[in-house]
């Protein structure tokens, strides 16, 4: 059986598997970013809070992904709850530090312009420095799910969700007429998402990055 | 900006690939490794204006290359205070001991975590006869040989990359490392056990090439960003091609490429956690056992220990990183 044959045959199954890796990606990803623009927006004004904040993303993030996966199984048990627990862990890195980087890089001039026309911090925040710092935030949001997509495959071995599974029973079946397109539909599969997440991300910077700053 | 340069994303950033000029070039890398920050700041001082906000595009480098801050941390600090005033000293005290204090502390609840638990036949059949230490043992050996052979493959691939005539070429390469980066590491190295059979040398080869990209996207990133007109005056006095690359591109692009090389160092780390699925030994045994026999104690175990071990190698590099770079380097603009 050839690996069109096996996507011919067995396209539902990793239809599915795919759906639910995009899934659970997407899911932790979008708590990733509330979590971590909002860890950002805390931090960054304080220099000792935002450098922790820096420093203890930049460390966690040192962590192997199977060690974190194996080091969370006796806490929450298999399956679900460790998968999302470390896809989010890991999601909110790069964008913690993205947002800190993001907004303390905004003009402090521009900062002061708002005030002087009396606008609220609330209104500074939400008006001027979220949306410049906006850009370096979308790109550690992309940087995120791409590593999440891997991270997610090798969770599927604590029998979480998604494409992970299919590499895994391939793996299992080494030798079987399967285990290469197996393998293939997962790796596959999972570059195939990465490259459509990276896609609508460019489309969400378009439509979303004020225009006065685009580059 | 590497991510957003893979798939078709260049609209997004246009001092993306396709920017040959120098200082574009460096800007949108710039934030990858903690040390071009302050080659940025002083290379392309004219550039940071807007791209400045670009950096944090940069560390895209890898997802993982974004630790590099960790470790670039105090410089960026000792750097950004316009007035420098008195420059802290390289390795600060608290940098040297918190880290390992850290560890020592891990390593101490775990242990006394066991003396207290009491283990069973299949736990303590999984653990004895130096079988954790055989693991780590492995695991440090595949740490260390790819890592040599990802420096010896890709730094120089990044130099010869970065000379006029191969020019053209960086954007291809840059394409592919960002192509690279959307590869599942367990996918990639499932492929080569299939292909080459299951065992160490499968193991190593995945590892290796997964670790390959990132490096060689620092190192090019890193000969770009060297200032153009230093390069001109290296030139103008004379020096050969080689002189120029010897004597002046690589002491200034030293700080990114140890930054490649704790990228390589922290990535193969984890990466040789994975290579138990190819019968490539390691820590990720005890964690994978842990897993299938459900026997929490070695699952711990094999996670501390690889916890333990990735902290520890990235401290080792950034100490190397703080130590190694030229001095020249340190004041910024």
């Amino acid at each position: 059986m050839n690996f069109w044959e096996y996507l011919a045959n067995r396209h539902q199954q990793v239809l599915a598997d795919a759906y639910q890796h995009a899934s659970v990606v997407f899911q932790c990803m979008v708590m990733a970013t509330l979590l971590g623009v909002l860890i950002g927006v805390v931090t960054y004004r304080s220099e000792w809070a935002g450098n922790l904040a820096t420093t203890a993303t930049a460390t966690l993030l040192t962590i192997p992904a199977l060690a974190m996966i194996g080091l969370l199984i006796p806490v929450v048990g298999l399956g679900v709850p460790p998968t999302v627990i470390a896809l989010t862990l890991y999601g909110l890195l790069p964008i913690v530090r993205n947002a800190i980087v993001g907004l303390r890089g905004v003009d402090p001039s521009l900062v002061d312009a708002a005030e002087g026309i009396g606008m609220s911090r609330t209104a500074r925040l939400a008006r001027v420095e979220l949306p410049l710092a906006w850009p370096p935030i979308l790109t550690g949001i992309r940087v995120s799910t791409q590593m999440l997509m891997g991270i997610a495959a090798i969770a599927a071995y604590a029998s979480g969700p998604g494409l992970g599974n299919l590499i895994f029973r391939g793996i299992a079946s080494l030798g079987s007429e399967n285990a290469l397109n197996q393998v293939l539909a997962g790796t596959l599969g999972i570059i195939v998402l990465a490259l459509l997440f990276d896609a609508a991300y460019v489309l969400i910077g378009r439509l979303t990055i004020p225009g006065g700053i685009r580059a | 900006m590497r991510a957003s340069a893979s798939g078709s994303s260049g609209p997004s950033d246009p001092s993306g690939p396709s920017g040959s000029s120098g200082p574009s070039g460096s800007s949108g890398f710039s934030g990858s490794p903690g040390a071009p920050g302050s080659s940025g700041a002083s290379g392309a001082s004219g550039a940071s204006g807007s791209p400045g906000r670009r950096p944090e595009g940069g560390q895209g480098v890898e997802g993982r290359a974004l630790r590099e801050e960790g470790g670039g941390r105090p410089d960026g600090a000792e750097a950004s205070p316009p007035p420098p005033a008195a420059k802290p000293p390289r390795v600060t005290w608290q940098k040297l001991t918190f880290r390992p204090a850290v560890l020592i502390a891990l390593l101490l609840a775990t242990w006394l975590w066991f003396e207290q638990a009491d283990l069973d036949a299949l736990t303590r059949n999984a653990l004895s006869n130096g079988q954790v230490s055989k693991a780590l043992w492995q695991h440090i050996e595949l740490t260390v040989i790819s890592t040599f052979f990802v420096l010896i493959i890709a730094i120089p691939l990044g130099i010869l990359l970065t000379r006029r005539m191969f020019r053209r070429a960086t954007p291809v390469a840059m394409a592919l490392a960002n192509m690279g980066q959307a590869t599942p590491a367990i996918g990639l190295l499932a492929l080569l056990v299939i292909w080459l059979g299951i065992g160490r040398r499968a193991a190593l080869i995945g590892i290796i090439a997964y670790a390959v990209l990132p490096v060689l996207a620092n190192t090019i990133a890193g000969l770009r960003a060297n200032d153009p007109t230093l390069l001109e005056a290296a030139r103008g006095i004379g020096m050969s091609p080689l002189g120029v690359l010897g004597r002046v591109e690589l002491p200034l692009a030293v700080p990114l490429i140890l930054a490649g090389v704790r990228t390589a160092l922290v990535l193969n780390v984890g990466t040789a956690t994975l290579a138990t699925f190819g019968g490539g030994g390691g820590l990720g045994v005890l964690i994978t056992t842990g897993i299938t026999s459900q026997r929490m104690p070695v699952l711990v175990v094999g996670s501390v220990l690889t916890v333990a071990l990735a902290l520890l190698v990235d401290w080792l590099a950034s100490l190397a990183e703080l130590l190694l770079r030229p001095r020249g380097l340190e004041a910024g603009p």
